[in-house]
């Protein structure tokens, strides 16, 4: 005899009610389930690779902001999670790692700081994906997309302070220039000769050497023939700068050394060599604000001796992640097509200060000039209100 | 005119003291020691520990002799002999010895970029003209290096030995020479070479778990040029080294990479032989 109930039968009929009610609780209690779910913010940054130096400080910042949001009820009343994944500092891991952020763990939106190769090779894949990206880093400007945001600065903020210094003081009028040969290099250097041509200054010459390069002998030797009147470098970060420092020094360099590459932690590093090197940006950790100062207390207080020192590069991170909050709150929704307008019309008071990306979807920022001193801490000799980053995406309103 | 003279002398006097090391060991045992880089590496940490004990730099090259010396001993023991008569699979092995000890010292040292303080810095007065001092210091050591390794070749029973081996091993062999303890002492004595060059570049490179690397494809192109003497290998390094400075000052750095690679791949277009003496 058949065990098997047919569906159409009237014992069937408490078989099809039964089901549609369980499906009918099911999907609520999903609903529910659902409404809970974290927010996942997605950060796909070089855990290998380049950028590997720097990337745990933003890992670090990052955390704390999250930290920090979920303890005062999360966004929207969702608890928020952090999804890192590494992109190899480099354009084939960034297509692995926004692949597997945006379409497997369908994060809500990616905040990060990458290499421009990374974020040149993430971009397509963000805009099929419909996310919203806030780009965490500083970089040589111009790269736009309708998702997204960009809270760290651009040449036409970073360069002008240390031009503007250096003729006024220096009475500087001919510049040599030295970079690493890639985008960040020759945008950074092309930026810098324009601004110098247009206040009156004139650039003997602009000297490239591949990125992994480390022998600046001849390129040394031209400068010295020129005898300019100070020298601005725009290198990769990590090994050629120091390589370039040692053997400026080396060589007896002496005259006014900007440089648009270095941070402040391996500027610190690097010992006497570094002394006299100025440096131009929109961190630095002894910038006298409530804000910063309560921004250093917590993250001394979170990770205790294993926190790296926050900078430059890991402190728009944190910005970053409250600027999407607020906008995700000023559009009452995680709908990317509300967020992306809302994130031009909030702002967030941080650790670098007023942080709005209302300008072509950059933000004016705050500049720091420095001067490394002897003993490796950076003095700031002056300091620079909302800076404009100039006209970056004139087509994305 | 001076300063690129000067330019030309001190990049080929770095050349050469970064591949010596190299050309002892493809003299005696016909192989490519593809872990070189990673010698020059752990030479140039070496400088970064004296630097952590507190110790001046002169110390580090001693400890750099000493740490390659025994590095070499047990890589030469363990890994090399063992492939004695395959030599290309040798060859296979020094290569993955060399991203092992790479990663070895990522994760000992970390990634980031060390700074080791230079011993000697700033510039002296030549003619009236500001050059490096450290760069003319390292073309005397260059000399010292060529002259004690002649010696040594020349006027030594061990080098004696070694030429021997260099010439027909197997005939060395049959006339009683331990040709296995002529290389054993080849290998750890190329390794200690490489070690200490990486330890004497530190003032004017970074130290990171990557430097030797770019470091081996040149020193590799000399190499194959010279065969197994040293005097060929000044004669490459002068030449070659000298063509990169050149192309470096007059057209553009990029190019001065591709030179030696270029111009070694002509010469032995043209001479298979390279520099060296038939």
């Amino acid at each position: 005899m058949s065990k098997v109930i047919s569906l159409f039968s009237p014992v069937g009929a408490r078989v099809r009610v039964l089901s549609v009610c369980a499906c009918v609780i099911g999907s609520i209690v999903n609903h529910v389930a659902v409404a809970a779910d974290p927010v996942k913010i997605g950060v796909p940054i070089g855990l290998s690779g380049a950028n590997s130096v720097v990337a745990p400080s933003v890992v670090q910042e990052g955390q704390l902001a999250v930290d920090e949001i979920n303890a005062k009820g999360g966004i929207l009343g969702r608890q928020v999670s952090l999804e890192v994944a590494d992109d190899g500092s480099g354009a084939a891991g960034a297509q692995k790692a926004f692949d597997s952020l945006i379409f497997d763990k369908k994060v809500n939106a990616l905040i990060s700081m990458e290499t421009s190769a990374a974020r040149n090779a993430g971009l397509p894949i963000v805009s099929r994906g419909k996310v919203p990206f806030i780009y965490a880093s500083q970089y040589e400007g111009h790269s736009c997309n309708r998702y997204m945001y960009v809270d760290a600065w651009v040449p036409d903020q970073q360069v002008a302070p240390i031009v503007d210094y250096f003729s006024k003081q220096y009475h500087a009028k001919k510049y040599f220039l030295i970079g690493s040969d890639y985008a960040f290099g020759r945008g950074m250097l092309d930026f810098t000769k324009k601004y110098i041509e247009k206040s009156g200054g004139q650039v003997l010459a602009a000297e490239y050497l591949p990125m992994d390069g480390s022998d600046w002998t001849s390129i040394i030797s031209k400068l010295q023939a020129a005898k300019p009147d100070a020298l601005i470098t725009a290198t990769a970060a990590g090994a050629p700068n120091v390589t370039l420092t040692k053997q400026l020094r080396a060589a007896g360099v002496k005259i006014p050394y900007g440089n648009l590459a270095v941070d402040e932690g391996t500027a610190k590093s690097m010992g006497a060599d570094a002394s006299g090197i100025f440096i131009s940006g929109s961190y630095v950790t002894n910038i006298d604000t409530p804000a910063n100062r309560t921004f250093l207390a917590a993250v001394e207080k979170r990770f205790g001796k294993d926190l790296k020192t926050p900078n430059d590069l890991s402190v728009p991170e944190y910005e970053a992640i409250y600027l999407y909050k607020a906008a995700v709150e000023k559009a009452g929704s995680f709908d990317t097509a509300k967020v992306i307008p809302a994130l031009a019309q909030v702002s967030f008071e941080g650790p670098r200060g007023k942080i709005q990306m209302n300008k072509q979807r950059h933000t004016p920022l705050t500049m720091y000039l420095g001067q490394v001193q002897d003993d490796g801490s950076v003095k700031v000799i002056a300091s620079f209100r909302d800076v404009d980053p100039g006209a970056q995406c004139p087509d994305l309103k | 005119m001076f300063i690129l003279g000067l330019d030309v002398i001190t990049t080929a006097a770095i050349l050469f003291i970064v591949s010596a090391g190299l050309l002892m060991v493809f003299g005696v045992m016909k192989i490519i020691n593809f872990s070189h880089g990673s010698f020059l590496t752990v030479g140039g940490y070496s400088s970064v520990i004296v630097a952590r004990f507190g110790l001046s730099w002169w110390w580090s090259l001693p400890v750099s002799l000493a740490i390659g010396f025994l590095l070499g001993m047990l890589v030469e023991r363990l890994i090399v002999r063992p492939l004695y008569a395959r030599p290309l699979d040798a060859i296979l092995a020094t290569w993955g010895l060399g991203i092992i000890v790479g990663q070895l010292i990522t994760l000992a040292f970390g990634r980031s970029v060390q700074m080791v303080a230079s011993p000697i810095n700033g510039a002296m007065l030549l003619f009236g003209r500001p050059y490096s001092i450290y760069r003319l210091i390292l073309v005397g050591v260059a000399l010292f290096l060529a002259v004690t390794a002649g010696w040594l070749f020349n006027g030594t029973r061990l080098g004696l030995q070694t030429r021997a081996v260099i010439m027909n091993e197997a005939l060395a062999r049959a006339m009683g020479i331990s040709s296995s303890r002529v290389r054993f002492i080849t290998f750890s004595s190329g390794a200690a070479l490489a070690a200490a060059a990486g330890c004497l570049i530190t003032p004017l490179t970074s130290v990171d778990p990557n430097m030797g690397v770019p470091w081996v494809v040149g020193a590799f192109m000399l190499v194959l040029l010279s065969g197994s003497s040293l005097l060929s290998l000044a004669a490459a390094s002068l030449l070659l080294g000298g063509a990169q400075v050149i192309v470096s000052t007059f057209l553009n750095p990029v190019l001065g990479g591709l030179t030696i690679a270029v111009l070694a791949a002509l010469v032995l277009r043209v001479r298979p032989e390279g520099f060296a003496r038939g």
